[in-house]
């Protein structure tokens, strides 16, 4: 969620973009649908920050990647893209809607078997991934959904992703309210614990990485 | 180099580094110490030490590569975070810098991880490139002459493996790469290695805009 890198300015957010982004067509087709819904547009992740996940997807070559919060599809489809040919997302998200727009694109770009949406309450989700036994079988988790839940799916997440896998966990800076102590409503707050939850959690490694709205990558370390 | 990272206000910046940076107690010493320098701005940032920690753990890299020691405060982040079977080859010119650099990486105890080359960088990756050295780095960090990155780049490119990683510091320069009135010699560097990485497909890259501007690139395999 959130375009740009905050205060950063747009010239430097501009010159950053032209400089280093290499956005496929496809995710780029995707990002301007996206931005005709409007209101909403803005809980897409930017494109730089889908071209850093691809990345670290890359860098640990994950093969199986959990996403709660899918929205129109974007994050899922560019890991999906950076994902060898047997990959698999496990994507949750509650809206029918959103979701289709993704389903098209990740059609057109041919990763639609990578990708298995469910749509559902991701904590039932989340739960029933664990009475199936996949503890400890994902390579990868991304966040991005309903904040006041974050600390639980954080707890599922760890549980879920192997020793050495990612934990990664959008609008931690939540645009710059995080460090404002006036704003007091649950999502501020939700993500105010959640950050000092992960800064003193011996279970991970642990990166803040002020890219988007802010982006907290955890490793979780062996046993 | 640069001590934030300078592209957020401050009270975020500051709520940043309250919430995720826990700076081990010998890089907190040789913070101190390198504080006292005037070119003090020549270090990395902590949260720039902690990413590259992250992503040494994550690689799970055993050699790396360190192009500009300074007084050796990525060296120490690459030896802490490799643990005893990892190695550090570190290249610098300057005899009084790194003389800070060598006592913190004895206090340390991991000075035995650590190899320094005094001398200009260009001329130790040659010797490493034509001395068999070849895909024998799991990462390098170059944050040297700004001039001479390409260059660095070029050799680092040969001396990593295929699936490591090259990060490149102070690739945002301050903000001076976006203002095109800005024509000076460093501004034109960093704005053409930018260029040049951004055109590389040998490499999957991201400018990350933590400290003054953090590039990885990942070589293909």
């Amino acid at each position: 969620m959130s375009p740009r890198t905050i205060t950063m300015t747009d010239a430097l957010h501009d010159y950053l973009v032209g400089a280093s982004l290499r956005e496929p067509d496809v995710l780029q087709r995707l990002r301007d649908e996206t931005r005709t819904l409007d209101g909403p547009a803005r809980m897409q992740i930017s494109p730089e920050q889908g071209q850093f996940m691809a990345l670290l997807a890359r860098l640990i070559g994950a093969r199986r990647v959990l996403e709660i919060g899918t929205f129109t599809g974007y994050s899922a489809l560019a890991v999906a893209l950076a994902l060898p040919h047997d990959g698999l997302i496990v994507a949750c998200d509650v809206n029918e809607e959103w979701t289709a727009i993704g389903r098209r694109y990740w059609s057109d770009a041919g990763v639609a078997d990578r990708i298995d949406l469910r749509l559902a309450p991701a904590l039932e989700t989340l739960a029933a991934l664990e009475s199936a036994g996949e503890a400890g079988r994902f390579d990868m988790a991304f966040i991005d959904a309903d904040k006041p839940n974050y600390l639980a799916y954080y707890e599922h997440c760890l549980n879920l992703v192997r020793p050495g896998g990612l934990i990664l966990v959008d609008n931690v800076l939540w645009g710059g309210a995080v460090a404002d102590p006036a704003r007091t409503d649950p999502s501020t707050e939700a993500l105010r614990a959640l950050n000092r939850t992960m800064r003193d959690d011996s279970r991970i490694d642990f990166s803040l990485v002020p890219i988007g709205d802010g982006l907290s990558l955890a490793r979780r370390r062996e046993a | 180099m640069t001590t934030s990272s300078m592209f957020l206000p401050e009270h975020l910046y500051r709520y940043m580094i309250d919430v995720s940076v826990q700076e081990a107690e010998p890089l907190g010493r040789l913070r101190a110490e390198t504080a006292t320098l005037d070119q003090a701005h020549y270090q990395i940032a902590p949260e720039q030490g902690q990413l590259l920690t992250f992503i040494i753990e994550m690689i799970d890299a055993r050699r790396g590569l360190d192009i500009g020691t300074f007084t050796g405060y990525s060296a120490l982040v690459a030896a802490l975070a490799m643990g005893q079977a990892g190695r550090v080859t570190t290249l610098d010119v300057s005899d009084a810098f790194t003389d800070i650099a060598r006592r913190s990486w004895q206090a340390a105890g991991v000075d035995d991880r650590i190899t320094l080359e005094l001398g200009p960088a260009i001329d130790s990756l040659d010797r490493l490139v034509s001395g068999g050295q070849g895909d024998a780095y799991d990462f390098a960090f170059i944050d040297a002459d700004k001039e001479a990155y390409g260059a660095y780049y070029d050799r680092a490119m040969v001396l990593v493996r295929p699936g490591g990683v090259i990060a490149i510091d102070n690739t945002l320069w301050r903000g001076r790469v976006a203002d095109p009135a800005d024509r000076r010699p460093k501004t034109e560097a960093m704005r053409s290695f930018n260029s040049m990485v951004h055109a590389d497909h040998r490499v999957t890259p991201v400018l990350v805009p933590m400290g003054d501007g953090v590039t990885l690139a990942r070589k293909r395999g």
